[in-house]
């Protein structure tokens, strides 16, 4: 997971080859080849448009931005992180489709009335906290 | 001020607790439970595994919540809330916990009685 949070935070949804991850990243040629097999077979990425002769691109696969924040933890931390989001919504709830944040509301409940008020849309929606809330959900039990 | 309608204590544990029942409803599918309410949640809804099952919810969300011995990430529902007697019908997000929970943003339109002496739980009506 190492190395797909590294190519989100340098490329985010731009296309990206081997060539560039060997001199933006600094990847052996090899590690790169073999790192883009295995996580284009996991579906991390998807494959780009042709930048050169013979060159294939890659991109990061919107739809597992969504799969990873579900999942929670350690992994969602980092990709938030690598999308740049700690810096702008620290302490906020944001609603992300893909890599774009579509709205973010210190209230939960409020963003979530604004996001899913409307049936259409929503299932390439996820929504949750940038950090440590500064509205933060307590329960006493 | 006069007592309105009243739900009863679940006194399956010590000590009863207070419970109002509500209807949840996704797109197919409604149940109706009647959950603890819990006035140290300053959140809406909360929903137990068993009826996120029930409903076939899907996640639309994990979030950091406070809890009594400290941190938690959980997950979040969309659901549709019904309790007539408070005339609230509502789109909200729930929060995923291992018990079904009334919390404050539900109640806070309401005047309540507390009765642990008659173990139940009131809306309270204003006859001015």
């Amino acid at each position: 997971m190492r190395p797909f949070i590294e190519v989100v935070r340098r490329f985010r949804w731009k296309p990206f080859g081997t060539t560039d991850l060997v001199e933006k990243l600094g990847y052996a040629t090899g590690y790169a080849r073999n790192f883009l097999s295995q996580a284009t077979r996991q579906h991390l990425l998807i494959t780009g448009p042709k930048k050169r002769k013979r060159e294939k691109t890659f991109m990061v696969n919107p739809s597992v931005i969504k799969k990873i924040v579900l999942k929670g933890g350690k992994e969602k931390e980092e990709l938030l992180e690598a999308l740049g989001l700690r810096s702008k919504y620290l302490g906020e709830y944001v609603a992300l489709k893909g890599f774009e944040v579509v709205d973010h509301d210190l209230n939960l409940y409020r963003l979530g009335e604004r996001i899913f008020s409307d049936e259409e849309g929503q299932d390439e929606i996820v929504i949750t906290n940038v950090s440590l809330p500064k509205k933060i959900i307590t329960i006493e039990i | 001020m006069d007592i309105g309608r009243c739900w009863k204590f679940n006194d399956d544990e010590q000590p009863p607790y207070p419970t109002i029942e509500v209807t949840l409803s996704s797109a197919d599918y409604k149940v109706t439970i009647s959950p603890k309410v819990d006035t140290g949640f300053n959140g809406s809804f909360a929903i137990d595994k068993e009826t996120v099952k029930r409903l076939r919810l899907a996640p639309v969300g994990t979030i950091l919540v406070k809890t009594a011995t400290g941190h938690s990430e959980v997950s979040v529902y969309v659901v549709d809330v019904t309790q007539q007697d408070l005339a609230i019908t509502q789109k909200t997000l729930a929060i995923g916990t291992e018990r079904s929970l009334v919390g404050r943003k539900l109640l806070e339109s309401t005047t309540w009685l507390l009765d642990c002496k008659k173990g139940r739980f009131c809306i309270m009506t204003d006859l001015s």
